[in-house]
């Protein structure tokens, strides 16, 4: 029997799921969405996970990154929860050892990783806002009555691309429905789009970081191809992109599981009733956000709370 | 006669003064209680639309205070420093408290460009309470006494961390911000479980600080932290500035800070009301890797 390793990334768009043998190969993979429901969409992948997991391999570490990582990883029985700039990096580096730079954009998130001597040295997130991320293009392809996955080739047909106001969702779509009113072509608007998800990329998340190649671009983003041409217009650089990019978060997490201790995982926890619940413990005037985890509704962790007359467990 | 003080913006500038100087004068106070969800979701409601999440706090300190106090205690703080300023929301208490709550209030104006000092300040509260100049003024030399003392011990503290052995971290930020339980605490106690030591840079010896990146600053306490941030650097391992959102003075000088503070890492963490902190977290988890090194890696 030989040993494998499951990473799971779940992050607020879409859940990752890898599954690899002892020299990071990927054996089993899936990608869905995770509708903001983890505890199916992790159902839902371990299944598929299950299905493609060659039959002489046995998973005896897990890893959960994402941020459901914490509530998975307690589901899962995980031996590592990480976050996900660590276990982004992780992954990435397994397959391009010389990266310096990595751009990631996601659903809710978009970061930047500085990484020096395999080790990341720096990073930002985006703030307050979700401005140019997946949850911006895929509400501007609704708009425009595109499907998001055409979203990408659309843009490569443009040979003038429409400015869009780059710094807000609400403020791009009206400057968007503006210029589709007074006549822009539809594939210009699009590739226009692309640019303005990279301006606000390199002015707000980007900004003071120093971009040095090579340059891998990773997240869902990645798999739009307008905005990678966008990326590499805009930078002057080559901008390296993977097909399992998407995974890296992922792989980096089962990466790190490989180093736990090892413990056979049953994927019978697929049959497990998994109940959670969130609810404002009315204790004190703190009112903490409390989350439980029921097992065969059996509270099986809590945590949430700032006191112990908050405690579940 | 009860004297309410907000736990709040002033409080943690200038509450050893005022409370030692009331004290001394054997006037009762009370001081509302840390801040929690409800102090907050109160201040939300009273404040006005736009405001920054320090003054709708503060807002929701006054609220609880209401109906445990004659008088509440709201100064007005416009300069402390010949020549500089503190944020507005400092100087709009009074005028902000008078429109939106019952109470009475006392003055207490501090503005050293025109004249006013916090001797001046004092000095008429303790007449306007009917204590005499004397007494008034002896309680103030007090009040000054014990700050100082307070800062010192505050100082060897920190000084006696910087020599132990544990990784240790910066925290640049206003101390309103640092100590509040809703926005430095969860922060610094997160820190605090994974063995980190925390410096503070609004605790410096005056002799310490740098004014190198400084000269052209004209809000006061920024000007304080990052005179203490040269100073502290080589100590620290890394550096987290905290900020509420949204801050004016902040949005300029932590950019100036991050610009201008090479070879070490340093993140900039924004506060909102928005009641998960997960995003907080995985950022705080991010930059813990980041300094721990090669063993986040498992290596």
């Amino acid at each position: 029997m030989n040993k494998a390793y499951l990473g799971i990334d779940i992050g607020s768009i879409s859940t990752k799921g890898v599954i690899i043998d002892e020299n990071n190969n990927i054996l089993a993979s899936s990608y869905i969405w995770t509708l903001a429901d983890p505890v199916n969409a992790v159902k839902k992948l371990l299944k598929n996970l299950k299905q493609d997991i060659p039959k002489n391999y046995t998973v005896v570490s897990v890893g959960t990154t994402g941020s459901a990582r914490r509530l998975i990883g307690i589901m899962t029985g995980a031996n590592v929860i990480k976050n996900e700039i660590t276990a982004h990096a992780i992954g990435t580096l397994s397959k391009y050892k010389d990266v310096k730079t990595i751009f990631e954009i996601g659903g809710q998130d978009s970061k930047i990783i500085l990484i020096n001597d395999g080790i990341v040295t720096d990073y930002a997130m985006n703030t307050l806002c979700a401005a140019g991320t997946g949850a911006f293009l895929s509400s501007q392809a609704k708009r425009l009555n595109i499907d998001v996955k055409d979203f990408g080739k659309m843009a490569l047909n443009s040979k003038n691309p429409t400015k869009i106001a780059a710094r807000c969702t609400v403020f791009a779509e009206s400057d968007l429905v503006h210029k589709a009113q007074i006549g822009h072509k539809k594939e210009d608007i699009v590739a226009g789009i692309c640019e303005s998800v990279v301006n606000n990329y390199l002015n707000n998340v980007a900004k003071g970081k120093k971009i040095t190649p090579p340059i891998v671009f990773q997240g869902g983003v990645s798999k739009n191809i307008g905005v990678v041409k966008a990326f590499e217009k805009i930078t002057k650089e080559k901008i390296i992109t993977d097909d399992n990019g998407h995974l890296m978060g992922a792989l980096g997490v089962a990466i790190l599981a490989k180093k736990e201790k090892e413990e056979i995982f049953d994927f019978d926890i697929l049959n497990l009733d998994f109940e959670t619940k969130g609810y404002e413990c009315k204790k004190c005037p703190n009112h903490c956000e409390i989350i439980a985890i029921k097992k065969n509704k059996k509270i099986v962790d809590a945590w949430g709370n700032r006191c112990e007359k908050g405690s579940l467990i | 006669m009860i004297i309410g003080i907000p736990r709040s913006l002033f409080y943690y500038k200038y509450g050893t003064l005022i409370k030692t100087f009331f004290n001394e004068l054997g006037i009762d106070y009370v001081i509302s209680n840390p801040s929690n969800k409800k102090i907050l979701e109160d201040g939300k409601t009273l404040a006005p639309s736009e405001s920054c999440m320090n003054l709708k706090l503060f807002l929701g300190h006054v609220k609880d205070l209401e109906n445990k106090c004659n008088f509440l205690f709201i100064p007005r703080f416009e300069s402390v420093n010949k020549g500089e300023k503190l944020c507005t929301n400092f100087y709009l208490l009074p005028d902000l408290v008078r429109n939106i709550f019952e109470e009475h209030i006392i003055d207490f104006n501090v503005n050293v460009n025109k004249g006013k000092t916090m001797k001046s300040a004092f000095i008429e509260l303790g007449l306007y309470l009917g204590f005499s100049y004397n007494k008034t003024v002896n309680a103030y030399k007090k009040a000054l006494e014990t700050d100082k003392k307070v800062k010192n011990n505050l100082l060897l503290k920190q000084t006696n961390t910087l020599n132990n052995s544990n990784k240790k971290i910066l925290i640049v930020g206003h101390s309103y911000n640092i100590y509040d339980e809703m926005i430095g605490k969860p922060i610094i106690n997160t820190l605090e479980e994974n063995n980190f030591s925390i410096i503070y840079a609004d605790i410096c010896d005056e002799k310490e600080k740098n004014d190198e990146l400084s000269s052209s600053i004209y809000f006061t306490y920024n000007k304080e932290l990052i005179r203490a941030i040269n100073y502290y650097k080589e100590y620290v391992d890394g550096i987290i500035i905290i900020s509420a959102f949204p801050c004016g003075p902040d949005s300029i000088v932590n950019d100036l800070i991050i610009r201008k503070t090479k070879d070490i890492p340093i993140i900039n963490l924004i506060i909102d009301e928005v009641s998960s902190n997960t995003g907080i977290l995985t950022r705080l988890e991010s930059f813990m890797d980041i300094i721990n090194k090669e063993s986040a890696y498992g290596k």
